[in-house]
């Protein structure tokens, strides 16, 4: 344990002396967050139109409602609240894409430097590194996630209809920021990890990496088109599917770990 | 203390090191000789348990590196690679700390600290190792390599690229873990700097061509000679010399070059015959070929294929 800390903490460290890695994501995060401000707040605010008058958007808002959720907000209120709770998913995309840079770099990143040598002739396991690599990517996305919803949820209490930011304090909402989310991170950047012990630049791994958020994007396609509806049941065994995905993903990544093809093949 | 036994290994069809064997004692500095692509870097990496061998083992202790030992072995043994690999973002303070933890060591800031002091760095520690120049980069590698006091040190290359000064401090230090009763493996193309400090050379080439101390592979190849300078022109003395049943005498000036079967007993008499025949002597010394020459004679012994078969035997 103390050996993975070590790695963790020496990941840290090098964030902090390159913060650049993570601007990405956070300009990623902020446009993300803007997207719904413009959707539900500023063009119908330009256009002198109510969102609540879309006949789109109110069918949708009913089939909402249906669930018993945002009872009691008036109609603006809630499809502003129904709009801000449907880019959520987004949202938590973002710091994951960020982060993707730091983990698809993780092991290609040490071998070109040609640090990774050193690194494996101490006592260090193959999960230790591993772990170490994915846990030095995922605490910067976790707390990017973190920030990014603090920011948006005070932005949806400051600029929207008054009551609209219970949408993000309801348990779906917050079991896709804080369960959902991140085990999706963590998934994604294993699986960037994995290539990154695999292939020969970090390119290939971000982009096999990226891959994974197409479940969320199809999430978030499927969910605002009425297909799909995240409710705190299906997400509690989406994220217990997505814990057993992850322990397979640290067995598969020790598994395609292979030190002696490291070392001698790559250049 | 570290031992290499029938140690094999390939890569595919291509046979990277074959049969090497060899056993080392505490305080012994071995060297490690051969081209580029001898197998020198893929032993180094066998005895730190990098890489496992295709046949044969390595024994560190009394224990033998396995699949199951190496990660707890690799706690005895320091490795410099060849090229310092310290993370550049980090400082040297942070590069040892992280060692030191990886190690499992119980004090890691009092270990880093210690070691800072004992390799000259302590002004440096906070210091970007990207701002290092590059003797002090392969100092803190070299630090970083023995942060947790192995047994065996296994350098690659230690003073590849560095400048008079700063390879003679890394001399100094491996002198110095020499004093303290480590096993250190070198493998260098610097041969003058082998010969200086390695107790047995071993030459590879893939296989094992010759190993031994210096002067033995010397004695061993090119025989015993004897220089002796004179003040008058040399040319004189070798019909002198011929007499008294030395045929083998180079000249060069005002120096004479003699083999001998056995230094000891010729050096008196062929001192005597010289004075005798009005030589006025400057000196007299065994003569030692140097090491690059016993290593060329050897590889080109080894390119040819009867001679390699001869070697082996």
């Amino acid at each position: 344990m103390s050996r993975l800390l070590a790695l963790v903490g020496k990941e840290m460290a090098d964030l902090r002396r390159n913060p650049a890695l993570v601007f990405p994501a956070i300009l990623a995060g902020s446009l993300s967050m803007l997207l719904p401000f413009v959707v539900a707040v500023l063009v119908p605010s330009l256009a002198g139109e109510r969102l609540s008058d879309s006949s789109d958007i109110a069918i949708a808002l009913e089939r909402y409602r249906e669930h018993g959720a945002l009872g009691g907000l008036d109609p603006e209120a809630a499809a502003q609240a129904w709009i801000f709770q449907q880019f959520l998913v987004l949202l938590v995309l973002t710091p994951v894409t960020g982060a993707m840079a730091i983990a698809a770099a993780s092991i290609v990143g040490e071998k070109q430097a040609r640090t990774l040598e050193p690194l494996l002739a101490t006592p260090l396991s193959t999960f230790e590194l591993l772990a170490g690599k994915v846990l030095g990517a995922f605490l910067p996305a976790l707390a990017l996630t973190a920030a990014t919803y603090v920011v948006y949820l005070a932005g949806v209490a400051a600029l929207a209809e008054s009551g609209a930011f219970r949408a993000l304090l309801l348990p779906a909402s917050l079991a896709v920021t804080f369960l959902l989310g991140p085990l999706l991170s963590l998934a994604a950047l294993q699986l960037a990890v994995c290539v990154s012990s695999r292939v020969n630049d970090a390119r290939s791994a971000q982009q096999i990496g990226v891959l994974v958020v197409l479940p969320l994007t199809a999430a978030f396609v499927l969910q605002i088109t009425g297909m799909l509806r995240l409710t705190v049941p299906l997400l509690g065994a989406a994220a217990l599917v997505l814990v057993g995905v992850n322990a397979g993903l640290m067995l598969l990544g020790i598994r395609l770990f292979d030190r002696e093809s490291i070392l001698t093949r790559w250049k | 203390m570290l031992s290499a036994s029938q140690l094999t290994r390939r890569f595919g069809e291509r046979v990277a090191v074959d049969d090497l064997t060899f056993e080392l004692v505490p305080g012994e500095i071995f060297a490690l000789l051969g081209p580029n692509g001898a197998g020198k870097t893929t032993t180094l990496r066998m005895l730190a348990g990098l890489i496992a061998p295709s046949s044969g083992s390595v024994g560190v202790g009394s224990e033998i590196l396995t699949r199951d030992t190496a990660p707890r072995l690799r706690s005895r043994i320091g490795l410099l690679t060849e090229a310092p690999g310290l993370w550049e973002r980090l400082t040297v303070r942070q590069n040892l700390l992280v060692y030191a933890r990886l190690h499992g060591l119980p004090d890691p800031p009092r270990a880093v600290d210690e070691a800072l002091e004992a390799f000259g760095l302590r002004d440096r520690g906070g210091d970007l190792a990207a701002e290092l120049s590059k003797g002090l980069r392969q100092r803190a590698a070299l630090a970083r390599a023995l942060l947790h006091r192995p047994d065996v040190v296994l350098l690659d290359e230690p003073t590849a690229g560095l400048d008079p000064a700063s390879a003679r401090d890394v001399r100094a230090l491996v002198q110095q873990l020499r004093s303290e009763r480590r096993t250190i493996v070198i493998s260098s193309h610097n041969l003058d700097e082998v010969e200086r400090m390695a107790d047995r050379v071993a030459v590879m080439r893939a296989r094992l061509v010759a190993l031994d101390t210096p002067a033995a592979l010397h004695a061993r190849l090119f025989g015993a000679r004897v220089r002796i300078a004179v003040r008058q022109p040399a040319a004189a003395f070798v019909e002198v010399l011929a007499r008294a049943g030395f045929a083998d005498v180079q000249v060069q000036d005002r120096t004479l070059s003699v083999a001998v079967d056995d230094e000891e007993s010729a050096t008196p008499v062929l001192v005597r015959r010289l004075v005798e025949a009005g030589a006025d002597l400057l000196s007299v010394a065994r003569e030692q070929a140097r090491l690059e020459d016993v290593y060329l004679h050897l590889l080109d012994s080894e390119a040819a294929p009867d001679a390699a078969r001869a070697d082996r035997r």
